[in-house]
Formats: C-alpha cells, sequence, structure tokens
C-alpha cells in the first residue's frame, strides 16, 4: 500500500489520495492519469490490468486500487 | 445574400422538429426545443447587451451549452467559450482578452462565475429558461439586423508563447465553409449519430454542433470520465447507436491503448475522422482489425482556419511504422507550401504550410500586432490583398499529390489534443518562487512532458503551481531539479542532453 501511494503522489501530488473517493466517477483522474497509472502499476507490483478491470469502481480511491492490485497479484 | 448559421437553425428545425438534435446522460433536447432556447436565451441577452458584442459563456457538458452558444447568436453576440475545470487564473486571463459585459453561466458554475475578476453581468441559463418573460421576436430580429456572413461567431482561445491565451475569432461564413466541406466528405443523414468527445468550449466540438443543424443528424455527448475507463465508452457508444466520431487524435488512441476491443466492438460505427496530432500507425491497426468495414480520415489544420483545413481517407492498411499523409485541402481552402524566402518549394522539399480561402479567423481577439504577423499578403501575389495563415507547420507534398505532416517550426507540441506552447510554460515556471533557470522539453514517444529547472523550489511546489493555474494538458508530468543547466558552448541550453533523461 506504501508503494502504491507513492506512486500516486507522483501522480498527482495535488491531490489528496488518503480522502479522495471518487477518483474517477468525480473526474479527478484523467485519461491520461489512467494510462499513466496503469503502466507503472503492472511494472511496479508485475501484474497485468485487463480491460475488464478498467471500471470506475476499481479505481475511485487508493484503497480500491490496492484491493485491484492485491487480487491480481495473488491470482 | 445574408447566411448565419442561424440560416442552418431555422431551417434544420422546420425539417426535423420533432427529431433529437443533442442529448448527454440526463437529457435529450428536440430541434424545436433547441430553438425555444436559443430565442429565450436571445431575448434575454439582447434586452441586455447591444448586438455585435462578445458574451463568455461558462457551462458544463450538456446539451444546454450549444443551446447558450446559439443563444447568443440569436441576440446578434458571439460567444467566447470557457472551460469552467481549467484554473481560476486561466479563465481571468481569458476574461481580461475578451472584456466582456456579459457572461451566461448554468447554476453548477455561478459560485465559480462570481469568483473571478469580472465586473460585468452574469446571467444565469436556468433562470433564463424558467422565468416568464417573453420572447420577443422583433426584438431578435432587430438584434440580428448587422448580422452578416463576417460577423464574429465566436472566440475560441488556445495556447499563446508569451503566457497569454490567444482568442482566434471566427466568422459564420468561416464556419459554414468548413461545414459544408467535411459534410461533402462525411456524409451524414438525419439518420447519423455523432459520438461528441471533445470539450464543448474547444475548436473541435464545431463538428459535433453544427454538423447536426447542417444535417439533421443528432450529438451524443460522451460523460468525460468514459474516456477514462474504455469499456464504459464502447458500452456507450453501442447504446446510443453512435455511426460518426470526430475525435481528437488522442481520443482515438486511447480505446486502443487501453485494450477496449478486448471486451467489446462498437456495433454500429461507419466513419471515424480524427485530428489534432499524427495518429500512430499501431493504434490505427488496432481499429482496422476490429472494425474492417469504418472510413478512417485523417484531418489536419490550426484553429485560425476554422478546424481543418485538409483531409485524407484512409486506404491502406496500417502496420505498426505506418504514417498517414494530411492529404489534399478541402473545398474552400488552399494550401501553400514557402520557404524562407517567401517562395514555392518544389515538389518533394520541406516549406512552411500556409492556409488561404475563405475559411481564415478574422483574427486574434484584441491583439493587432500578432494577428498581423500571423496573417499575412501572400508573397506570391503582388497584385491585390490575399491573406494567408502561415500555420508554423512544415509539410512536403508528395508524388501523388498528397501532402505529408513534418513537424514543427518553433517549439509548439500537440499534447492530449491540445496545443501547447512550451515557452508559455517556461514562461510560467519561472514565475515561480525558488526557480531559476527553467527549460521544458516534450518526449513525444511517451507523450510526457519534461520539466528540468534549477534552484530551491520542491518539484512537487511547481506542479502544484501548474495544477492550481494551467489547464490540466499543460501541467508537466516529470519535473527534475537539477543542480545546473547543461550549456552548449554558445551559453545555449543543451536540449540533446536534457532529452538523455527521457530514457
Amino acid at each position: 500500500m506504501e508503494e502504491l501511494m507513492e506512486i500516486l503522489e507522483d501522480l498527482r501530488p495535488d491531490v489528496d489520495f488518503e480522502e479522495e473517493k471518487a477518483l474517477i466517477d468525480g473526474g479527478i483522474l484523467d485519461s491520461f492519469d489512467i494510462i499513466s497509472l496503469i503502466a507503472e502499476l503492472n511494472e511496479a507490483f508485475d501484474i497485468e490490468i485487463k480491460p475488464s478491470e478498467l471500471v470506475p469502481k476499481n479505481f475511485n480511491s487508493a484503497e480500491a486500487i490496492w484491493a485491484l492490485v492485491d487480487r491480481l497479484q495473488n491470482e | 445574400m445574408k447566411d448565419s448559421v442561424l440560416t442552418y437553425l431555422d431551417s434544420a428545425v422546420s425539417k426535423y422538429a420533432d427529431r433529437i438534435v443533442y442529448s448527454d446522460e440526463n437529457s435529450r433536447m428536440t430541434f424545436s426545443e433547441l430553438n425555444h432556447c436559443t430565442m429565450k436565451i436571445g431575448t434575454w441577452i439582447a434586452r441586455l447587451l447591444e448586438p455585435g458584442r462578445p458574451v463568455a459563456v461558462m457551462t458544463g457538458r450538456h446539451v444546454y451549452t450549444p443551446a447558450c452558444y446559439l443563444g447568443v447568436v440569436r441576440a446578434g453576440c458571439f460567444y467566447a467559450p470557457m472551460d469552467a475545470s481549467v484554473p481560476v487564473q486561466r479563465l481571468n486571463q481569458i476574461l481580461g482578452v475578451i472584456d466582456a459585459q456579459l457572461m451566461l453561466v448554468d447554476r453548477e458554475h455561478l459560485e465559480k462565475a462570481r469568483g473571478l475578476d469580472f465586473g460585468g453581468t452574469i446571467c444565469v441559463m436556468e433562470d433564463i429558461l424558467e422565468s416568464e418573460a417573453e420572447m420577443d421576436d422583433m426584438l431578435l430580429e432587430k438584434a440580428q439586423e448587422g448580422l452578416h456572413e463576417l460577423s464574429p461567431l465566436y472566440v475560441i482561445f488556445t495556447s499563446g508563447s508569451t503566457g497569454v491565451p490567444k482568442g482566434v475569432v471566427t466568422s459564420h461564413h468561416s464556419l459554414m465553409c468548413y461545414i459544408e466541406d467535411v459534410q461533402e466528405v462525411l456524409q451524414l443523414t438525419e439518420e447519423d449519430v455523432l459520438g461528441s468527445q471533445s470539450p464543448l468550449d474547444y475548436i473541435a466540438a464545431i463538428r459535433d454542433i453544427y454538423l447536426p443543424l447542417r444535417t439533421g443528424a443528432s450529438t451524443y455527448i460522451i460523460p468525460k470520465n468514459e474516456f477514462a475507463m474504455p469499456t464504459a465508452l464502447f458500452e456507450t457508444l453501442n447504446r446510443e447507436r453512435v455511426t460518426t466520431l470526430c475525435w481528437s487524435v488522442a481520443g482515438i488512441e486511447l480505446p486502443a491503448r487501453l485494450g477496449a476491443f478486448d471486451c467489446m466492438t462498437p456495433q454500429y460505427l461507419k466513419r471515424v475522422i480524427f485530428s489534432g496530432s499524427v495518429l500512430r500507425g499501431k493504434y490505427l491497426k488496432v481499429w482496422q482489425q476490429h472494425l474492417p468495414n469504418v472510413v478512417f480520415i485523417n484531418q489536419y489544420g490550426p484553429t485560425e482556419a476554422t478546424a481543418s483545413c485538409t483531409y485524407y481517407i484512409v486506404q491502406e492498411k496500417a502496420e505498426d511504422d505506418t504514417v498517414l499523409p494530411i492529404g489534399v485541402p478541402y473545398g474552400h481552402y488552399s494550401i501553400l507550401l514557402l520557404n524562407e524566402d517567401g517562395g514555392r518549394t518544389v515538389q518533394g522539399e520541406v516549406g512552411e504550410i500556409c492556409v488561404g480561402g475563405p475559411c481564415l479567423a478574422l483574427g486574434y481577439y484584441g491583439d493587432s500586432s500578432r494577428t498581423e504577423a500571423s496573417f499575412i499578403q501572400n508573397p506570391q501575389n503582388p497584385h491585390y490583398r490575399e491573406l494567408i495563415y502561415r500555420t508554423g507547420d512544415l509539410g512536403r507534398l508528395r508524388a501523388d499529390g498528397m501532402l505529408e505532416f513534418c513537424g514543427r517550426k518553433d517549439r509548439q507540441i500537440k499534447h492530449m489534443g491540445h496545443r501547447v506552447e512550451l515557452e508559455e510554460l517556461e514562461a510560467a515556471a519561472a514565475g515561480i518562487e525558488g526557480v531559476a533557470e527553467v527549460t521544458v522539453l516534450y518526449d513525444s514517444e511517451k507523450e510526457l512532458i519534461w520539466l528540468f529547472y534549477t534552484g530551491t523550489a520542491r518539484p512537487k511546489d511547481i506542479v502544484m503551481y501548474f495544477r492550481a493555474n494551467l489547464p490540466a494538458f499543460m501541467v508537466p508530468r516529470k519535473v527534475l531539479l537539477l543542480d545546473e543547466m547543461p550549456v552548449l558552448p554558445n551559453g545555449k541550453t543543451d536540449m540533446q542532453r536534457l532529452k538523455q533523461y527521457f530514457k
């Protein structure tokens, strides 16, 4: 989780990832953020995020993103 | 002849009254409802403002935004759209240039509008539409008396190298020439549905706004966040039976990059037209493989020549290294390739792309010196007045008559579908406390804006400053603090050394 928070902070230092719960639904992360984020997550955690997993509920908060990463790591 | 976009609107209303013109995730609007909204808004504005004046419009991503634009036109005025999601500082710069007496907003953005440096009247769209005030045909007719083909229709803002955005003023005639040209290529009918991707304040939205008025087609305004989640995007295209996409290259590349085709394929698409930057072969290939019957069309052109001035209907099967030509000029445009001395280049030689014809903008709002520098007398014509626009883009004519794009003369880039002047970013960064020297470069392969600087500021301070002052597409993605800026023997910054950091 710590590593994830670092990636998120680097990506968008202006966003409070501890508090924010509507990263996608609230339009906080844009499409370009998502492209960069997915590339970084795949590399940092050695996972492969599939297009079917690109739904708002997997990306709306740091916890949700972590849950996705955690699940893919254990698959 | 007295033509304006209202001619389109009036004729569409009589032919397609009860058909849908615009829709979004919450509402659907028919042609006659649109007409009613424009009359109400127009009457309201005409009571407050004399014709021929600019009106700033700051509304959200919904069907009422085009209605506001056209309402302004009904009042004999022209609109300057503003994207409420860009920082206050940027909006204030735009207001400073346009110097409008009236701003039209929706309720959602009223608070934001009140916080801006604006001394004029703020009108709320919902108040106007809900009011009992009668529409006044006589007043509108009078307001439109001075309206003619060369009256300004809108002022759209784009990045300026000095740090102040430039307002490109476009006439009714230019817009209509372009719409006629693009319709000749697209051949839309009232059965077609456009899926709108562009921000509504941006030049690329003119197709989605005006093609329905010309053809009876309808436009579905896609919610912005669906572009971050491409399977939702394709679901929407299928649910709304979208047949036509007029998107930026960035928008076209996204679903291909994120693998959206692995889950779903848009079923109703017939044609996809794109512009804004160079579409990479590897992404076009993905689209073509999944949609073999769709026609793909590449477009090229600057805001100053009303959206797009050349087009190319893709004939080839794209490979990873395919680079599409930008094609041939649309009917109302002429293209001239000029060398440094103002002479015509020979076939195969690279020259600056210059555009002529009735689609040239009227200039930059309130900036005659920059207008005169960019819109010049055709050096090939000593006989009478003929303006051309110098794009700053480089091009070359292939032996088969197709034009190729060969980059920029200056440091302007295309990023996420938007024009960005790297000098503007450097000027912004230089104003931050604790920044000594600064250089901004673009890694076009990875689509990353890099900012290199020396000084005492932290990288985070710099990103925060950009986020607070400039649109998201202008924020550097990589910010690097250096002990010193590398220089060449002549004292200039060594850009090549900085580019080593891209790897």
